[in-house]
């Protein structure tokens, strides 16, 4: 399911400000995966995240559209 | 609200207890599939989470206003700025990480020093390439300017990282440029013939934002239907929209970027790219392609998706190719292995262009090719950018080469202007990243000149009043329809192959008439519960006039030339279409379409 998990954050926010589709909020001064429908599985959350908090699947939460299907 | 009227993809749930949340909707979406099952997901009461009548407004005033802060923004404020004008940036999400530009690693620079051939060579090369839809003007002043530009981004550290936002930073907090990130630009302001402002509102904050500017650079990049395989969910062109229902141009709808997916897990771009997101950019010289990637989805329709690089594929399976399809100019015709060989970007059809990945990347991209892949992340299939058109070539219709639009004030760069500077066809390895930067500058100083030249104009506070009314609508409407459910409906009607990529006038028609249902009745009844899915509410919109201008230009263009393809008008027609189609709005709302001769520029503002 596309941005997996988020365990051992800091609380710095590079991941909310790094992803193009504003899938990760701040709660309680901790990062949580808010939006995961609208994760386009870039990985930049997880490239800025100075601690290696961030878990990735390829795995779409929501059925794929594609055009050859 | 509760129970059988949530919302399961973008509503939240206000009784857990008693109807699916999103996450056991998640668990589900394996089992669901297809259009029928989002049915229920469409119409609902919006649960909205915010007491609209408290959301405040913030103001802004400034010379040059860019929004975006891509490769293009970056470049456009610090020109400005160092052209004496006062700047500041809005961006939809934050510079250097969002748009194309994180993902664009090679950067093409001219370096007369090294290069075996003349820039005059250069820009004729390209223009066999496309078949003449580049524009020389653009095209020359592309090579002329890269390398300058590339010096100016190996000062600043980008040629040094992965991450392009701290070397973005560098330039921008030495001149103490103001950026306001997170914030979603969308509406454009013209008062008396010419830019005023623009507005929009902040993700983070319940807050609305109305920006005074003598004139306005867009960066916004280009954007596509949200597909799935390539890193462009946050474009929905929406800059192109912005100015079309101001009264600017709009071109090139009817290319097709021709990058390639993944047959597994076809969503995950990072997976799909292999390592290539993770690489530092580098520069690379002269080396022009006529790279199509519609040939792939031209194999998949003649042989039946996905031909022979489907899921449960064997990796030796042989691929069988049939003839005719989109053409590429015996001069650029790939030779040597055949498809999934060394370099893997040789034996077309199957090498998706252009070989180096998203903006056009190191020869080879991910594991040697499109086809390196193997099974293990699934065979390279057609139509990963579904939405989008080629780099450079659609977006605004420039009237100079300075990159002014035909509304007095209002600039752009980079994929959102469609300078046509590669053609239909993405040509020059690397130009996607190296024109954001070189049209960027001019365009910044292009804007800075006419902010000094011209007053700030005055926007009336019921001018004021109404934009904020139209921006906050969905949030105010009791019910509506989801926004994620209408893309997914644009989606089942845009992206297949026999729709947007091998063209014919019947099915384009039919897609048509869905997209003016979507139009008509869907766009103006979206809802959203907070600031996130008003975001996806106005991309939502921004996607279907987007959708309804590449039917239409589709339709209209009835040839097969570069990245258009049309089944029923195979051949090039250099009789009637050494043309481009811009795209306007009519004084009765209608989207209207005229042919603008290769070699012309249309009327100045």
């Amino acid at each position: 399911m596309t941005i997996k998990s988020i365990h051992g954050c800091i609380g710095c926010e590079e991941c909310v400000k790094s992803c193009p589709c504003d899938v990760i909020r701040m709660e309680n001064g901790k990062a949580k995966i808010t939006y995961p429908a609208d994760c386009q599985i870039c990985h930049l959350c997880r490239m800025y995240c100075p601690v290696d908090a961030i878990e990735m699947s390829p795995e779409k939460s929501i059925p794929v559209i594609v055009s050859w299907g | 609200m509760t129970g059988p009227m949530t919302n399961p993809i973008t509503g939240k749930t206000t009784n857990p207890l008693t109807s699916p949340t999103r996450r056991s909707f998640m668990a589900m979406g394996g089992a669901v599939a297809g259009l029928s099952s989002m049915g229920l997901a469409g119409w609902a009461q919006n649960d909205v989470e915010i007491d609209v009548t408290t959301l405040t407004n913030t103001t802004y005033q400034t010379d040059v206003l860019v929004i975006g802060g891509g490769m293009a923004g970056l470049f456009a404020a610090v020109k400005a700025h160092d052209a004496g004008a006062k700047v500041m940036i809005a961006s939809k999400g934050r510079v250097g990480s969002s748009g194309l530009t994180p993902f664009a690693k090679g950067y093409f620079a001219y370096d007369p020093d090294k290069e075996t051939v003349s820039i005059d060579e250069f820009v004729e090369t390209v223009s066999r390439s496309a078949y003449r839809t580049n524009n020389p003007v653009y095209t020359r002043q592309l090579a002329e300017n890269s390398l300058a530009r590339a010096k100016e981004l190996q000062d600043w550290g980008f040629f040094d990282t992965t991450l392009a936002h701290r070397p973005f930073m560098v330039p921008l907090e030495a001149r103490d440029i103001p950026i306001v990130e997170r914030l979603m630009i969308t509406r454009l302001i013209k008062e008396d013939g010419r830019i005023a402002g623009a507005a929009g509102f902040l993700l983070d904050a319940e807050k609305t934002v109305t920006i005074a500017a003598k004139s306005i650079v867009l960066c916004t990049g280009a954007g596509g239907f949200k597909p799935s395989g390539f890193p462009v969910c946050d474009l929905t062109h929406d800059g192109s929209i912005m100015a079309y229902e101001i009264g600017a141009k709009i071109t090139g709808k009817e290319w097709n970027d021709g990058h390639t997916g993944r047959s597994v897990n076809p969503a995950a771009c990072y997976d799909g790219w292999g390592d290539m997101f993770e690489l530092t950019p580098s520069m690379n010289s002269v080396e022009v392609h006529h790279d199509l990637g519609v040939d792939v989805n031209y194999q998949a329709y003649m042989q039946g998706n996905p031909i022979n690089m489907g899921p449960g594929t064997p990796p030796d399976a042989e691929q069988t190719m049939v003839e005719g399809g989109p053409v590429t100019p015996s001069e650029f015709q790939r030779s040597g292995p055949p498809a999934g060989g060394e370099d893997g970007s040789a034996g077309s059809p199957a090498g998706g262009p252009p070989p180096g990945g998203p903006g056009g990347g190191p020869e080879g991209g991910p594991e040697g090719g499109p086809l390196g892949g193997g099974t293990q992340r699934g065979f390279a299939m057609g139509g990963a950018s579904a939405g989008m058109a080629i780099h450079k070539s659609e977006g605004l219709v420039p009237v100079d080469d300075r990159c002014a639009s035909n509304v007095a004030g209002l600039y752009a760069a980079g994929d959102a202007l469609g300078s046509h500077m590669s053609g239909g066809i993405y040509t020059q390895i690397g130009s996607s990243l190296a024109g954001s930067a070189v049209q960027g500058a001019i365009a910044g100083e292009a804007a800075a000149e006419f902010a000094a030249a011209h007053p700030l104009m005055e926007i009336p506070a019921e001018t004021l009043t109404t934009i904020t009314d139209e921006i906050l609508a969905p949030l105010k409407r009791e019910a509506g329809y989801g926004p994620a459910w209408v893309t997914q409906t644009l989606q089942g009607v845009m992206i297949p192959n026999f729709v947007l990529y091998v063209k014919k006038q019947t099915m384009m028609q039919a897609a048509l008439a869905y997209i003016e249902e979507l139009r008509d009745h869907h766009a103006p009844m979206l809802r959203a519960a907070n600031m996130h899915e008003l975001r996806l509410a106005h991309e939502t919109r921004n996607m279907i006039l987007s959708a309804e201008m590449k039917l239409r230009a589709s339709l209209m263009r009835t040839e097969s030339r570069c990245s258009h393809y049309r089944l029923d008008y195979t051949e090039i027609d250099t009789e009637n279409w050494e043309a481009w189609i811009n795209i306007s709005k009519a004084e009765n709302g209608t989207m209207q379409l005229e042919k603008q001769p290769f070699s012309a520029w249309p009327e100045q503002a």
